[in-house]
């Protein structure tokens, strides 16, 4: 039975990903992946952050991976997968 | 038939679970077919086995039970050789001779089902000359290449006593050892690894004149901790495979072999070549059958006039988005910190990248060291996709039946 996660709990999550590297996570959701550097692999270190959470594969055959440009667009897309 | 001779190693004394004398005083196996798969439950029945063997004229297999399984037992018996287990004998399903003297061998079975490989007790015997009398322990899966390397050293020159050691016994070798006189061992890097990490202060009192690593990637981390317990052993490292027989050992405690070695022709020794980053060998301790020169599958790196044998081609290479990244080298970085014991690193699935890094660790005892300090050690020493993305820190060394840890 897997567990949903909420959108501050992937938020500490995608912080995770960045400070790793020395980065930070922006409070603003608006900010663009790009001017923080945040890029496809950290996206997947995030989503297997998901996954090692819920205890579930994520399924990426759900389109609309090309409108994530900002850190909300990240937060939204892991919410529509967890509930895919 | 002719019956073989006795063994020059015929006094040299055994140890294992259930018996402590000379070879000679091994009684055989009763109702043995002179053409036989014994899948053994220990080390006992083994060298029992190993004994009808080499001295009278037969065919033999010697494998651990739990290595085989009933389909490939079923091919053993379609291929002539009965097969013998739990005293329990069933015919071979193809009536022929025996091969006399052949012994078959199964390889490690890492990447699939176990192989099997023709040798004689000959083919099988790669160490000559007249070493110091020494105590052996033979920690290897019963039946596989290096178990066989040591068993033929004690068969073949006198002096040359052995402990085996059951798989359930592994936790305690050290102890055992220390008990037996054992003052020489062969393992794996893992087999190493592990017994630093539980078992340090009992291995430091033993008396270990040779130290022998082989059957997995050697580096130059597992050789120093080696030398430091160890200031005054030879420590050696041999490559070797069932197809390609023994091929390189080294004494001098660097990882790899001098780069001087490549295509060069030494008679009775193997020519050793590297094609398309491939360790190549002729040996003439090959297996039967092979051929001339057998591609290893493993990946040869020259590094400072050193060859490196840094992994499994086939399963060394994990693609993040394109960019190969190299579990070998990513598990040499791991092993290079000075808080990491042991490192596994393998691909993982992942979405829009295709795979990334993955790796478990070991730590040295008391270490605080994190995952987030690894994966910065990491980001400092190699490229960005070749850094583990999810870094796991176990309690202890993961370890198979055949010694090699799941690298």
């Amino acid at each position: 039975m897997s567990t949903q996660l909420s959108r501050d709990q992937v938020r500490t999550m995608m912080a995770e990903v960045l400070s790793a590297q020395g980065k930070e996570l922006p409070a603003d959701d608006s900010a663009s992946l790009e001017t923080i550097g945040f890029r496809s692999l950290d996206f997947s270190e995030l989503a297997l952050r998901v996954e090692d959470e819920i205890g579930d594969e994520l399924n990426f055959d759900a389109p609309g991976l090309r409108a994530i440009e900002t850190i909300g667009d990240v937060l939204d897309f892991l919410e529509q997968l967890q509930t895919a | 038939m002719t019956q073989p001779a006795e063994p020059v190693g015929a006094g040299n004394r055994i140890i294992t679970a259930g018996y402590d004398g000379p070879w000679s005083g091994l009684p055989g196996l009763p109702n043995l077919p002179p053409a036989a798969a014994v899948l053994v439950a220990d080390n006992t029945e083994a060298v029992r086995a190993v004994w009808q063997a080499a001295t009278t004229p037969r065919e033999t297999l010697v494998a651990a039970s739990t290595r085989v399984g009933d389909e490939q037992a079923q091919g053993f018996r379609e291929s002539g050789l009965a097969v013998v287990r739990a005293g329990q004998v069933e015919p071979a399903l193809t009536e022929r001779e025996p091969e006399v003297g052949r012994v078959w061998l199964l390889t490690s079975g890492s990447t699939g089902r176990p192989k099997q490989v023709a040798h004689t007790l000959e083919s099988l015997t790669t160490v000559a000359g007249d070493p110091p009398p020494r105590t052996w322990l033979c920690p290897y899966a019963t039946g596989a290449y290096a178990w066989w390397q040591v068993v033929t050293l004690s068969l073949s020159l006198p002096g040359q006593d052995v402990l085996f050691i059951e798989p359930s016994e592994l936790d305690r070798w050290p102890k055992m050892a220390l008990d037996a006189g054992v003052t020489a061992a062969s393992g794996t890097p893992t087999f190493w690894r592990q017994a630093l990490f539980r078992s340090g202060d009992v291995l430091a009192q033993l008396p270990l004149e040779q130290i022998t690593l082989g059957g997995e990637p050697v580096d130059q981390a597992i050789l120093t901790r080696l030398r430091e317990v160890y200031p005054e052993a030879r420590i050696s490292w041999i490559y070797a495979s069932s197809e390609a027989g023994a091929a390189i050992v080294v004494h001098d405690g660097l990882a790899g072999f001098p780069a001087a070695w490549l295509d060069r022709e030494t008679p009775g020794r193997p020519r050793l070549s590297i094609v398309d980053g491939e360790l190549v060998i002729a040996s003439s301790k090959a297996a039967e059958g092979m051929d001339a020169a057998i591609r290893t599958g493993d990946r040869a790196e020259i590094v400072d006039d050193r060859v490196l044998i840094t992994g499994r081609i086939a399963s060394d290479e994990i693609n993040v988005g394109g960019s190969k990244a190299s579990a070998s080298k990513v598990r040499g970085v791991l092993l290079d910190h000075p808080d990491v014991e042991w490192a596994a690193v393998r691909g993982r699935k992942a979405p829009l990248v295709g795979q990334v890094v993955m790796a478990e660790v070991v730590l040295t005892e008391g270490s605080s060291t994190t995952d987030v300090e690894l994966t910065a050690w990491c980001a400092a020493r190699l490229p960005d996709y070749s850094v583990p993305r999810r870094l796991r820190v176990l309690p202890e060394i993961p370890i198979k039946e055949t010694l090699k840890s799941d690298v």
